[in-house]
């Protein structure tokens, strides 16, 4: 599904300060996996999941989603394997608070260019009854708990039918109980619908959960 | 919720979040559109005012005045425009025998102080003959009007203004058989005209005017000349070959440059050109303040597209492409300068409406309908650059922002 073969990237800080924050990534990510990626910070986790996410490119090495060559897509078509392809959960929920629960979920749909075989609507309110937030799909994002939030931002990562969740530290916000309550319903995802999920964590007891951990040390994989 | 109803969902919800700012950023449009739009109003509304004027005066009438001040429809300068010569009865009586002419009136005006009683108003007097009557298109609302052996006697009689009359005698018809003075001469009123409309702003004021037979005048026109001589063509003559017999029968005895003949409407024509001119003018100046404002709108999107470049990173992840960035923030734009330019346009209607009890400004279609055009320019012109800021960030750029 993921290939990354001999991946770089490198931050050119100053004019004379490079920083290369992945070195020599080569992994796969196959089809229905539930997997992790995990490391220390600035171990070059984040980096690594912003180019499997396709939010970010490779300074060097190929990357291919589903043996498509990143490197050959342009601006629109990567746009469109984010909104089609890739579920995003980020540790900082990113929803956008202007937005009603409903309305965030909603937003990928928006954006969709194929014609959806469902009613985006009623796949919402399923998700939101789902995650056990329907009664706040009026609220607005800044008067509900990081949880609740989460949660939303798990139904907005699903409304498209993606093939593969990506979940940038989805604890790190959340207490313990949350997170094993985020955890948990990451693992259904898997489990049930068979989406291939990909979690960013520096918590072992996080990682552990998965059945696959990628270690990532200063940016090489170990 | 469908796309556009999204976007220009997302706009009005950063309106209401910074009322003051957006309020303060359309005013920018808001004065621009106004100025624009009033001024066009009024230009309008001259344009109208002047052909009103000249619509009560009646057609098929020439005038001929002194100097060169109108050819070809055109107002002209010089020394020669003014004239030097004055038409006297001789010319009169020339004009008179050319057989195209129903009427011809001799006009010598004069501005002075006309009273009844204690009452005085300063009115235009025409000293004149009957002709002028049927030139003018005058018709006698109470009384009668003087006739032509009136005229040709120095008879000191008067037919009046409906509304000098009203405001020397308090009702028009009671000025019938009255004393009217005008400077050291007295009158007796014959009869009162009927009310031409219009008046004011420095043009004739129909409904004011005092007509006298020319001969009753002589003490303040003691050379006995006319400044103008006021003719009413035949029906069915050619008006530019009249036009010609008249020119060639006073060129027996003045020079070319003495004298022109012209339409009344060449006058409409000319002003007209010179008003229009001087509007677009001034509307081409009021458009200023439309750039300036359409700057105010580019600065604070670049402030809202700084502000918002974590929402845009957030929407790059989730599937918005470039154009959905660039579409979200020129609706912005768009709604912002179209907010600014519906206000200037209520505005300028509310003034318009007040203004109306003394100029006959009017706002037409094509004005709201450029004046929604313009402010809608304005926005997608000064929104594109702000809009294509935000449209280039790379998403991670984007997203990573705090």
């Amino acid at each position: 599904m993921i290939n990354l073969k001999n991946v770089y990237k490198e931050f050119q800080l100053d004019e004379n300060v490079a920083y290369t924050a992945l070195r020599n990534v080569t992994l796969t990510i196959k089809e229905g996996e539930f997997s992790s990626i995990i490391g220390p910070s600035g171990s070059g986790k984040s980096t690594l999941m912003h180019i499997i996410g396709l939010l970010d490119k490779a300074s060097r090495g190929q990357v291919l989603v589903q043996g498509k060559d990143v490197k050959r897509l342009n601006d629109d078509e990567l746009s469109t394997l984010r909104n089609e392809f890739v579920g995003f959960v980020f540790q900082q929920f990113n929803l956008i608070n202007k937005l009603t629960v409903l309305e965030n979920v909603l937003v990928p749909s928006i954006y969709a260019r194929k014609k959806l075989k469902y009613d985006p609507y009623k796949k919402a309110m399923y998700l939101l009854e789902r995650f056990g937030i329907a009664e706040k799909a009026k609220s607005y994002p800044n008067k509900i708990s990081g949880g609740q939030q989460q949660r939303v931002a798990m139904a907005r990562a699903l409304i498209m039918e993606p093939k593969l969740i990506l979940a940038d530290e989805p604890t790190g916000n959340l207490d313990t109980k949350t997170g094993d309550e985020i955890m948990k319903l990451l693992g259904e995802l898997n489990k049930k619908e068979k989406i291939t999920v990909v979690i960013v964590t520096h918590e072992p007891y996080i990682a552990a959960k998965t059945k696959k951990q990628i270690r990532i040390v200063d940016g090489k994989i170990v | 919720m469908n796309y556009i109803t999204f976007l220009i969902k997302s706009a009005l919800f950063n309106f209401s979040r910074n009322k003051g700012r957006t309020f303060l950023t359309s005013l920018g449009i808001l004065i621009g559109v106004m100025s624009v739009v009033l001024l066009t109003a009024a230009g309008l509304g001259l344009k109208k005012y002047i052909q009103t004027q000249f619509e009560s005066i009646g057609t098929n009438t020439l005038r001929v005045i002194p100097g060169t001040a109108i050819r070809n429809g055109q107002f002209q300068g010089g020394p020669s425009s003014i004239g030097t010569i004055r038409f006297d009865e001789k010319d009169l009586r020339t004009l008179t025998r050319i057989r195209s002419l129903e009427n011809v009136a001799p006009v010598f005006t004069k501005n002075g102080k006309a009273s009844y009683g204690k009452e005085t108003k300063f009115a235009d007097i025409y000293a004149t003959t009957s002709d002028i009557f049927p030139v003018l298109n005058f018709t006698p609302q109470y009384g009668k009007l003087f006739t032509r052996s009136d005229s040709i006697k120095s008879s000191k009689i008067a037919v009046i203004g409906p509304k000098l009359a009203e405001n020397l005698y308090g009702n028009a018809k009671d000025a019938v058989g009255k004393n009217l003075k005008f400077e050291n001469l007295n009158y007796r009123i014959v009869g009162v005209t009927q009310s031409k409309g219009g008046g004011g702003f420095g043009g004739p004021d129909l409904d004011s005017l005092i007509f006298v037979p020319y001969r009753s005048a002589f003490s303040f026109n003691p050379d006995k000349k006319f400044l103008t001589l006021a003719v009413k063509v035949k029906q069915g003559q050619s008006i530019p070959r009249v036009k010609k017999e008249i020119t060639e029968a006073l060129l027996r005895r003045y020079e070319e440059d003495d004298f022109s003949v012209f339409e009344p409407t060449e006058i409409l024509s000319a002003l007209n050109s010179i008003f229009g001119t001087l509007n677009i003018a001034l509307v081409a100046i009021a458009a200023i303040s439309l750039v300036v404002g359409g700057i105010g709108i580019m600065n604070i999107m670049y402030v809202t597209v700084t502000e918002k470049i974590k929402e845009i990173g957030i929407r790059r992840a989730i599937g918005a492409r470039k154009t959905d960035i660039l579409y979200q923030f020129l609706i912005e734009s768009v709604i912002l300068s179209l907010f600014g330019g519906l206000l200037g346009l209520i505005l300028s209607f509310i003034i318009v409406f007040f203004v109306q009890s003394v100029f006959p400004a009017y706002i037409d279609l094509p004005t709201v309908v450029i004046a929604l055009g313009v402010s809608t320019g304005i926005g997608v012109i000064f929104g594109v650059f702000p809009a294509k800021k935000a449209a280039d960030l790379t998403p991670i750029d984007a997203i990573r922002y705090e």
